[in-house]
């Protein structure tokens, strides 16, 4: 039956093909001819095959035999492999489309307020956050616990059933007991009843809270948590008759003085203070001279500080002289301003520079700095009518009252008032060792959070808590818009929202949280008319836009608290800069994430001044004692650059009582010094050093430049001068060197006279080339890409010990680096360690044209792609890390030990992690041991655009079928609070990469080693003050 | 043959000798066994525990990954390469020895080849275990061999590594065949002198030896032809090695300089290790006859010169470094003599500058414990070299961003340890089970010396032309 070739007549083919009208195809000229052989090997079932005519009895039985055995192997696949299954959907949910993520718009609460965010969900699992592109104060950006916020969700340590006294019960028994226990307290009017929870600008909850509080109106609900915002609403009270959110637009801001305030890393309007800020700092137009100036005083350095045009390491008590100062010369009628002693030709020289641009001056208070900031930073807004400020009434619960109503409640206990404790979403028996001193005379307690740990251990009942993307809930934006959070995964556990307690605590029953929000914004008449379309049309945008109603001065002669002198060193307490007041202590992207400035993983530590550290002979890392009266921490010291001479600061946050597989043995408690009578005031503390040390992980060793040419920083005035390369010995670059390509000017900008390369041959192909520009000028060091980067790229986490071997796995890392006091970092000088220049460079692979790690790859597994990639082929790398060694910019990263499967030898009482896999992001490989990696670009992004673009292109709605510049948005791009990444297609010239990289400020780092990068930066622009210029 | 020095034969040969005495004098190690005595039973159970100890090291190594070693992220290479160099170079001596002492017709080779030759291949097995296991995913460290495969895939041939490779494979694979062609008169000598099951064993070995004139040219043709082979070997292999760091752009790596330098490094570091074992054994094994003071005398002027060699490598090494005035050389020079190891710089000037210029004293030459010493402290140098040229080179490199310290794990000095204890047992079973001289080689010197003289006694018959 084998079809036998026969010569195909051309003649016959033509008449068969006359008179055929209309399409006709076939397969092949055979076909056409429709001779018997085709029409029989058509026909046939299994065409090709080997006519079973032709097998013998001898052959029949080889085969009989050799299916058998392979039969039989078949089986061994079960003792080595797991047999997974895959179950097609009965009834596929509506939009589910697999391998194609979905996205919703939820929100995340934060410092009493929601912040919107867009889930992307994988077959309904979330896998990553990013900002919601709708939400004007974020603009789609975002800050690292936004995408540590995910992690959270699949943490395998959660609290995972309700507990009584320890053992495993259920909410029904809660519920009951619940109703018992508050039977007499109920008719007592809710005496002895009492509701800690963090305070929430959620009208829901607030709703069912003033519910609770009318039915029983002895019941004490106290809104606080330990890093609450009480000063800022304290301060603006005091300055404006109602406390206040206080939100900013930068954009209108000539002057910004920053009051100890790290606005653009800290505090609800964050996202939308350094988008804005960024706005401001364009060093291109006219070369730099519309450029915002801003001057930082800082009682602990932060990143905001680290970019402004001026720094000042100050006490609190300097920094209100400093604020007294500037009030009374700026027209504030206030009480008993001091004079600020060496400050006093920075007010003097700061209040010319305000007054001199009128309205287009803000004052900016920190979220710790002391009320009397707030009020002295609210009363000089005020005066300067300033553009770049509105203040509108804060819809947080208790506010500028709660810190108040929690020193009350802990009295309470010690009197034995109180009898039922619900404590929701806050441990204040880990945060505030008052409390916990008192927390044994209640009787009846129960404690609601993420955690077996604190309060939770030694409550009665302990309730595990939803997390936020299983639940649903509501609240404000920073900037007063509605935001709606919905859930996106039942919860994982028999967990329950704060709003849901409260309504089995508060009601006795079970209820509907759903129908709860909707009856809020149903009555608040907020959404317009037609209540169920704008829900719908809330839900899927995430945000409802409104305006908070403006809070206008009350005038009037400005009062302020005393604040008690500081003798001997002065001791501040600021929650820790990645894993906040506690609740990132179990993470590990948070846990690993260099602390920004100080680089720091894995532990918290008290700030010490060089100067402090020289005196009293202190290195980083031994441990000193702290101790205020009779309160004391112990903890490593860090010798901070640029910390003010006497004062320490102290993190808070780590060292709770838990068993957390991340948060065990990290850290020490510093909650021994919060109180809510000082809070994060300065207070008087003797320092000593007790002996011992902690080793202590930090990603960065050596911190200067040693006087390379890496970070270019150069003053208003300096930048985009023609001849400020030549001026340092560099070659001219980008549109500089006038080398055109099709009448374009040369977007790389590698090429000089001396370059062998030829632009024109550049790009053999007409696909697109990849390209990044980095602006430095914009980067704050926020560690926003490297969080975005790790969440999307399945990076993994791989513990201190590993840090401290200098194994960390981030693909993109903030390089910072101290220069001398000079805000430009002139090569050369020596660090100034009191107060020094502090720059950050993002660093990741630069997908160089001529990659040093490729040749020496000896198996071929990182080549370069027709675009201008240079990938990593995982699969066929052996490990050699030769390529990481030639790597001028150290980024790639190897896998040293197997950290994506460690549980076996370091985490044996953890017999299933698998919850902790659901987090990874499907469309990148994870990696195992012994291969290295590193940026790829985002590579699947790159080829989702691309698929997106073709499936256009083949329905006619696109005429290339390539991404659109922008469509191809890498992570850390994405994350970036300042769009300081910018990412597209470097042969397009009309690009925005192209654009960005024809600036004159643009240059390739280690440019002399001729790897021709593909990522370039383009260089910082500081904008001092000229009369501070040696001030 | 060359010209008959009868001088120089009587240095290397001294004293009453006989065919029949220098046959015992080398077979009595292999067939007597109370000729080894508490010293052999010592060195080879510290062996067999270093073995042990390397088989730990390597079972832990597969199963956890290169993690347990000291290797990071800036430096990306420690004592892997700087071991596995260090091993290689140690080979070399063997080589030149066998080799090109061969070919330009030295006498005095003679009495050491085989020894060198044994320590040479011994070296390089130790140092192949490094680039095979210093891999992140060593069960694939195969894909470095140009194989036909079904991936479709060659090896990327401008990686130095893949030279390695071949460079490597090729040294092992010549080295053993000249070891083996060399021993098969030998074997002969051996099978004859022996009884029983040694005598089945080595007659396998001889492959039939009967010492025919036929045989002696065969076995001339052949070994020249491999001494002709291994010779560009003694130059190519470490050559080779060296581009693994001339090639990249590695500050400190990126020097042209390297292969020349290498290559006297290595001899350097192989003639201190001749030396090491040489004095011992002849010593123990009564063998002053055959390795004698003269022998070590020109051994230590090799040392010497190529000592010199090295010396000035390190001196044009800075040189260039600061006549270059590129930023990341000066810098590297600096950080060097005054970063976190210095000392380790320091002492390697010390130990393979200032130390070994001893040796131009003849008294000194002739004095076996400080030789020894020079030899132990050039070996410790030449360690030191590999040490500062690779992880001193990574560890603070263009960012200083990244900049960091390498600090090895006991499990690096495990595995090192482990490979040294590997080297000496299989040193000691060789001292063991075969002839640590070349008999009749000795005998081709005797022959010279003494002419046919059989008054003594019958010639063994693989023993004579």
């Amino acid at each position: 039956m084998e079809l036998e070739t026969k010569p195909v007549d051309v003649a016959e083919l033509r008449k068969n093909l006359d008179g055929k009208a209309g399409r006709a195809y076939w397969r092949g000229l055979e076909d056409l001819a429709a001779t018997p052989e085709f029409e029989a090997w058509m026909s046939d079932e299994f065409p090709n095959r080997s006519s079973l005519m032709n097998i013998d009895r001898r052959k029949l039985l080889k085969f009989m035999g050799a299916s058998m055995m392979l039969a039989g192997l078949s089986g061994c696949r079960a003792p080595f492999w797991p047999n997974h299954k895959m179950v097609p959907y009965v009834n596929t949910p509506e939009e589910m489309n697999s391998g194609k993520p979905l996205q919703f718009a939820t929100g995340m609460q934060w410092q009493g307020m929601m912040v919107p965010i867009v889930v992307e969900s994988h077959q309904g699992r979330p896998t990553r956050v990013e900002g919601n592109d709708l939400d004007p104060t974020g603009k789609g950006a975002s800050l690292p616990f936004m995408h540590a916020e995910l992690l959270n969700l699949y943490d395998p340590d959660r609290k995972r059933e309700v507990r009584r006294k320890g053992q495993i019960a259920t909410w029904d028994d809660f519920s009951a007991e619940s109703t018992e226990a508050l039977k007499t307290i109920r008719t007592a009017g809710g005496k002895g009843f009492a509701i800690v929870v963090p305070p929430t600008n959620s009208p829901t909850t607030n709703r069912v809270l003033d519910e609770i509080q009318a039915a029983m109106p002895e019941a004490r609900i106290v809104a606080w948590e330990p890093m609450n915002r009480d000063n800022t609403y304290q301060g603006t009270r005091a300055a404006l008759g109602a406390p206040s959110e206080a939100i900013y637009d930068l954009t209108q801001a000539d002057v910004i003085v920053s009051l100890d305030a790290d606005y653009l890393y800290s505090g609800p309007g964050a996202l939308r203070q350094a988008r804005d800020w960024a706005a401001r700092r364009d060093a291109d137009t006219s070369h730099g001279a519309n450029m915002s100036r801003v001057y930082a005083l800082e009682v602990t350095p932060t990143v905001s500080g680290a970019v402004a045009d001026h720094k000042v390491p100050v006490s609190t008590t300097q920094l209100e002289g400093f604020a007294r100062a500037l009030a009374a010369s700026l027209g504030v009628a206030v009480d008993g301003g001091e004079a600020p002693g060496a400050l006093a030709k920075w007010v003097e020289v700061i209040a010319a520079d305000i007054r001199s641009k009128g309205t287009r001056a803000v004052v900016i208070p920190g979220e710790f700095a002391s009320a009397n900031i707030h009020a002295l930073a609210a009363a000089i807004n005020a005066a300067l009518q300033s553009s770049a400020v509105r203040y509108t009434a804060t819809a947080v619960r208790q506010a500028g009252g709660g810190t108040v109503r929690f020193a009350e409640l802990i009295s309470a206990m010690n009197a034995g008032q109180v009898q039922y404790l619900l404590m929701l979403g806050v441990d204040p028996v880990f945060s505030s060792p008052d409390f916990a001193a008192a927390f044994a005379k209640v009787p009846f307690t129960v404690s609601q959070g993420p955690y077996f740990q604190g309060g939770a251990k030694k409550a009665l009942w302990s309730l595990p808590d939803s997390h936020g993307m299983e639940t649903w809930n509501d609240g404000y934006s920073a900037e007063g818009h509605a935001v709606i959070a919905q859930p996106l995964i039942a919860p994982l556990h028999d967990s329950k929202s704060h709003l849901e307690t409260l309504m089995i605590v508060g009601r006795g029953a079970r209820g509907n949280a759903l129908e709860e929000i909707k009856n809020t914004w149903r009555a608040s008449g907020s959404f317009g008319e037609g209540f169920e379309r704008a829900w719908r049309l809330a839900l899927n945008n995430g945000i409802v836009p409104l305006t908070a109603p403006a809070v206008t001065p009350a005038g009037g002669a400005l009062t302020l608290a005393a604040t008690a002198p500081i003798t001997g060193t002065e001791v501040v307490l600021r929650p820790d800069p990645t894993i906040f007041d506690g609740r990132f202590a179990n993470n590990g992207w948070m846990q690993e994430l260099p602390k920004p400035l100080s680089t720091l993983t894995w532990d918290n530590v008290i700030y010490v001044s060089p100067k402090m550290a020289e005196a009293q002979s202190v290195k980083s890392g031994d441990v000193i004692s702290v101790k205020v009266g009779e309160r004391e921490v112990r903890g490593p010291a860090w010798v901070f650059p640029g910390q003010p001479e006497n004062t320490v600061t102290v993190h808070y946050g780590y060292g709770n009582d838990g068993d957390g597989m991340m948060a065990r043995g990290t850290g020490f408690n510093a909650n021994a010094l919060y109180s809510p009578a000082t809070q994060f005031a300065g207070m008087s503390a003797t320092v000593s050093k007790p002996g011992g040390t902690v080793s202590l992980a930090a990603t960065q060793l050596h911190n200067t430049m040693e006087g390379r040419d890496l970070v270019r920083v150069l003053t208003v005035g300096e930048a985009g001068h023609d001849d400020h390369g030549k001026e340092e010995g560099h070659h001219k670059e980008g549109h500089e060197s006038g080398l055109t390509v099709d009448g374009k000017p040369w977007p790389l900008g590698h090429h000089d006279e001396q370059s062998m390369y030829h632009p024109e041959k550049e790009f053999a192909n007409d696909l697109p080339q990849w390209g990044m520009s980095i602006d430095l000028n914009l980067c704050m060091g926020c560690h926003a890409c490297v969080t975005a980067c790790v969440a999307e790229n399945n990076i993994a986490v791989v513990g201190k010990e590993q840090v401290i071997k200098q194994r960390e796995m981030h693909w993109i890392r903030i390089d910072r680096y101290y220069g001398p006091k000079d805000t430009r970092t002139a090569f050369g000088q020596k660090v100034d360690l009191d107060n020094p220049s502090t720059t950050f460079m993002p660093v990741a692979c630069m997908h160089c044209e001529q990659a040093p790690c490729e040749p020496v790859c000896p198996v071929a597994a990182t080549i370069h792609s027709a675009e201008g990639l240079n990938q990593m082929v995982y699969n066929r790398c052996v490990g050699t890390r030769y390529c990481s060694n030639n790597c001028p910019y150290k980024v790639r990263r190897f896998n040293f030990l197997n950290y994506n499967d460690r549980k076996f030898t370091e985490y044996p009482e953890y017999k299933d992690l698998r919850i902790r896999l659901l987090v990874n992001n499907p469309n990148v490989t994870v990696r195992g041991r012994g291969v290295m990696e590193k940026c790829t670009y985002c590579v699947q992004r790159i080829n989702d655009a691309r698929q997106h673009a073709k499936i256009e292109f083949s329905k006619g709605r696109r005429e290339v079928p390539e991404p659109k510049d922008g469509e191809v948005v890498t992570a850390c791009q994405k994350a970036c609070p300042t769009g300081a990444i910018v990412f597209g297609n470097i042969a397009d010239a009309k690009s925005r990469v192209s654009q960005e990289k024809a600036k004159p400020r643009m240059y390739s780092l280690l440019k002399e080693l001729n790897t021709r990068n593909r990522t370039t930066y383009l260089h910082a622009v500081r904008n001092p003050n000229p009369d501070l210029e040696n001030a | 043959m060359s010209v008959v020095d009868k001088d120089a034969i009587e240095e290397l040969l001294p004293g009453e000798q006989s065919y029949e005495k220098l046959d015992t004098q080398v077979t009595r190690l292999i067939l007597d066994p109370s000729q080894h005595k508490k010293f052999w039973y010592g060195f080879a159970a510290v062996g067999f525990l270093g073995a042990n100890v390397l088989a730990l090291a390597i079972g832990w190594l597969l199963y956890n990954g290169i993690g347990i070693w000291g290797n990071n992220q800036p430096v990306g290479w420690g004592f892997d390469i700087i071991n596995f160099v260090w091993w290689i170079g140690i080979g070399h001596a063997g080589t030149l020895i066998s080799a090109v002492l061969l070919l330009v017709r030295q006498q005095w080779r003679n009495s050491i080849n085989r020894f060198a030759e044994a320590m040479t291949i011994f070296a390089v097995m130790c140092a192949g275990l490094y680039p095979l296991l210093h891999t992140g995913r060593p069960w694939v460290a195969y894909w470095l061999f140009p194989y036909p495969n079904v991936l479709g895939m060659w090896p990327q041939f401008r990686s130095p590594l893949v030279w390695d490779v071949f460079a490597v494979s090729t040294y092992i694979t010549v080295s053993a065949l000249f070891w083996f062609i060399g021993l098969v008169p030998d074997f002969a000598t051996l099978r004859d002198k022996s009884k029983g099951i040694p005598a089945k064993v080595f007659g396998v070995l001889s492959l039939g030896w009967r010492g025919s004139a036929r045989h002696w040219l065969r076995y001339e043709q052949a070994y020249y032809i491999l001494a002709g082979l291994s010779t560009p070997l003694v130059l190519s292999v470490h050559s080779i090695v060296s581009l693994d760091f001339a090639v990249s752009i590695v500050p400190g790596w990126n020097v042209t300089l390297f292969p020349p330098y290498f290559v006297a490094g290595a001899v350097f570091a192989g003639f201190a290790m001749v030396i090491t074992f040489a004095i011992p054994m002849r010593k123990w094994y009564k063998l002053e006859d055959l390795i004698t003071d003269v022998h070590l005398d020109w051994c230590a002027k090799i040392m010497l010169t190529t000592g010199l060699i090295v010396f000035f490598g390190y001196l044009c090494e800075m040189f260039y470094a600061f006549y270059s005035g590129v930023e990341w050389e000066v810098f590297l020079a600096n950080n060097r003599m005054m970063g976190p190891y210095s000392t380790m710089f320091w002492m390697l000037w010390i130990c393979n500058g200032l130390i070994p210029q001893i040796l131009w004293s003849k008294k000194m030459r002739y004095n076996k414990a400080v030789l020894f010493g020079v030899a132990q402290v050039v070996s410790l140098g030449m360690w030191l070299e590999r040490f500062v040229i690779i992880p001193v080179s990574l560890h603070r490199d263009y960012l200083p961003s990244s900049w960091g310290m390498y600090t090895p794990t006991l499990w690096d000095f495990m595995f090192f340890g482990g490979t040294i204890g590997f080297f000496i047992f299989l040193m000691f079973l060789f001292f063991r089970f075969l002839p640590v001289i070349n008999i009749f080689e000795m005998k081709d010197l005797l022959y010279k010396k003494i002419g046919e003289d059989h008054s003594h006694a019958p010639v063994a018959e693989g023993g004579s032309h």
